[in-house]
């Protein structure tokens, strides 16, 4: 007798499909890459150094701009004040913008004539076609994994504890780095994942910031445009090699520091 | 000695409302409310949690109003403890005294010594997920001591814990009263006031409803709120007749009881305590008591013994011990005889409070 109704066939039919249709082009990919290409290409110095570029910004940028989402993330999470579903629209912006369009609004701001560009210009850095514009565009479509994974860390952690490490006498500071901070680790992690690889994988809005240094999803399309696919596909295999293999070292270290932490209601009384 | 004059809040839709309180020192204060009463949310404005709209809170002679939470030498037991997962039970108790400003071999004496004195040094070095109710609420409870309170605050302690641990945390929070702490314990349960308090306040959408000794509270409820706080269930709609210079109360089912008293409304509640009413096979025939023939509806098991249900032309309800309930064979549609005396009745005014 058969154990499953019509409708969960369907279901599994419909869900077949969609995991298809996200894994056939890689697999497709992978097995029209042949050995020798793959190895000559992971041998080219300007694939090697641009991959390499590409993970240290990202992972600078997401570093650097933690240092102020994370606690950002904590007053979302945590207080009311005027305007702050503006404020959470403002922060999901990015996602739905074209990102071509983020990178052209962010060469206003970055180029000389811009305010950060002026700003910068004045200690003698030019920001397009550089790294730390490179970091800028990415971070600026890569922020809200970031602020918004945190927020809902943060969110998940009972208030009660922070109101008791407050009445046992903490600091809101000691509450934040022993308490809150703690115990939404591991959604910070996650979020600090995700803007990680959407910051590598960003190609709209840093191709508009900085053409060169080529990081690699510029570098993959330079290829492609320039040579074609053939050409282009060896660096992309390589780059998704590594790009896996950062991501799954990083959730591996996440893991292994995490406390586990099992979110329970508030009392209500 | 802690007072709160005119303490006011808006907390969303709800409010507390112009809450005046003075709990001298050494006393075991129990705030009865049910949930949504505000009972937590005055815990938290007295703990600095929150601050009043309006009002003062006055700790033992000084304002405390508008004084940080840290310096307020206030202790705050939440209902679920909130004891941090991330730390062990060590680091839980020890948390207070971690900022730095202490010297590592005092913390440890510190801790060893209030963990001794709740039963818990066995616990020290374990992670706080595995521990049973009794234990997270010693921990809890170990983590607020060490900080020698002046006024300790517990917020429905015994909501979580097995009924069988109940009576050693009632010892424990006895003996630390004895000891001249100031506890505020707020609970929906009367047995935990009957069983602790010293003084009673009932709380109600965000004011204190009555207050006073667990006799005063208890007896004479101010209304039938109060009075079902008290544990009364027994509540009959009556009007108030004097005959002959005497009272009597008559049901709206025709019941007529006997009272005592020298004054009443023209109509309102008569209530009963289960306490007062006797049960007996046969009749009890006196002037001095007022006595019933009634068959028993329903028997229940109750927290403390059996509830015995009896129609007597109105509902009584009884609360028996369990040997009480097997001697006397009080099986369901058995006829027996209830009975009071008159100054059992206790009147309150108008029929819908």
């Amino acid at each position: 007798m058969n154990r499953y109704g019509p409708f969960n066939w369907f279901l599994l039919i419909l869900s077949s499909l969609v995991l298809i249709f996200l894994v056939a082009p890689l697999i497709g990919m992978f097995m029209e890459t042949g050995a020798s290409e793959f190895f000559a290409t992971a041998k080219d110095k300007e694939v090697q150094s641009s991959i390499w570029l590409t993970v240290w910004i990202s992972f600078m940028a997401t570093f650097f701009f933690a240092i102020g989402a994370v606690p950002f993330a904590w007053l979302l999470a945590r207080r009311s004040f005027p305007l702050k579903s503006v404020v959470q629209g403002i922060i999901d912006l990015p996602v739905v913008l074209p990102h071509t369009a983020a990178g052209i609004a962010l060469l206003g701001f970055i180029s000389r004539d811009g305010l950060l560009g002026k700003i910068a210009g004045s200690v003698g850095l030019n920001l397009v076609n550089n790294p730390a514009g490179i970091a800028l565009a990415m971070a600026f479509v890569s922020l809200p994994f970031l602020i918004n994974s945190a927020r809902d860390g943060f969110a998940a952690v009972p208030e009660r504890l922070e109101k008791a490490a407050l009445n046992l006498g903490a600091g809101r500071s000691r509450v934040f780095f022993t308490i809150s901070l703690p115990l939404a680790w591991r959604s910070i992690i996650t979020g600090f994942v995700m803007m990680f690889a959407r910051g590598m994988s960003e190609f709209g809005a840093v191709v508009i910031i900085a053409y060169h240094p080529m990081i690699a999803p510029v570098l993959i399309y330079d290829r492609f445009s320039s040579f074609g696919l053939s050409y282009a596909r060896p660096a992309a295999v390589l780059f998704i090699i590594v790009a896996l293999a950062v991501f799954t070292l990083l959730r591996i270290l996440s893991d292994g520091r995490t406390p586990a932490f099992t979110k329970t209601e508030d009392a209500d009384s | 000695m802690l007072i709160l004059k005119n303490i006011s809040k808006k907390l969303g839709g709800f409010h507390i409302s112009d809450v005046n309180l003075t709990i001298p020192a050494g006393t075991y204060y129990v705030l009865l409310g049910r949930s949504g009463s505000g009972k937590t949310q005055l815990l938290e404005l007295i703990a600095g949690l929150n601050k009043p709209d309006s009002g003062e809170i006055w700790l033992n002679g000084v304002n405390i109003t508008h004084s940080r939470i840290q310096q307020r030498k206030i202790g705050l037991v939440f209902q679920d403890y909130a004891i941090f997962p991330n730390m062990s039970v060590y680091k839980n108790i020890a948390y207070s005294l971690t900022s730095g400003r202490y010297d590592k071999v005092l913390v440890k004496e510190q801790v060893t010594r209030v963990a001794s004195e709740l039963n818990i040094s066995h616990l020290l070095d374990r992670s706080t997920h595995h521990l049973s109710g009794g234990e997270m609420q010693r921990v809890a409870l170990a983590r607020t001591l060490i900080t020698s309170p002046e006024l300790l605050l517990l917020d429905e302690p015994m909501a979580s814990i097995d009924a069988s641990l109940k009576d050693d945390i009632k010892r424990l929070l006895r003996r630390l009263n004895r000891q001249g702490l100031t506890i505020i314990h707020v609970t929906h349960d009367y047995r935990e006031a009957v069983s602790l308090a010293t003084r009673v306040g009932v709380i109600h959408s965000g004011r204190i409803i009555q207050e006073g000794t667990p006799d005063e509270v208890f007896r004479q409820p101010v209304n039938r709120f109060v009075a079902r706080y008290a544990g009364i269930r027994n509540f009959f709609r009556v009007i108030f007749v004097n005959e002959g210079g005497k009272w009597k109360a008559i049901s709206h089912n025709n019941l007529e009881f006997r009272l005592a008293g020298n004054s009443y409304p023209s109509e309102g509640l008569l209530i009963l305590r289960s306490d007062d009413i006797t049960i007996s096979d046969d009749e009890q025939v006196s002037s001095s008591v007022n006595t019933f023939r009634g068959i028993i509806k329903e028997v229940l098991p109750s927290e403390y013994g059996i509830e015995i249900t009896i129609d007597a032309g109105e509902i009584f309800y009884i609360d028996v011990s369990a040997d009480t309930y097997k001697n006397r064979k009080l099986q369901e549609l058995k006829e027996v005889w209830l009975s009071f005396p008159p100054e059992a009745g206790i009147a309150l005014q108008g029929a819908d409070r």
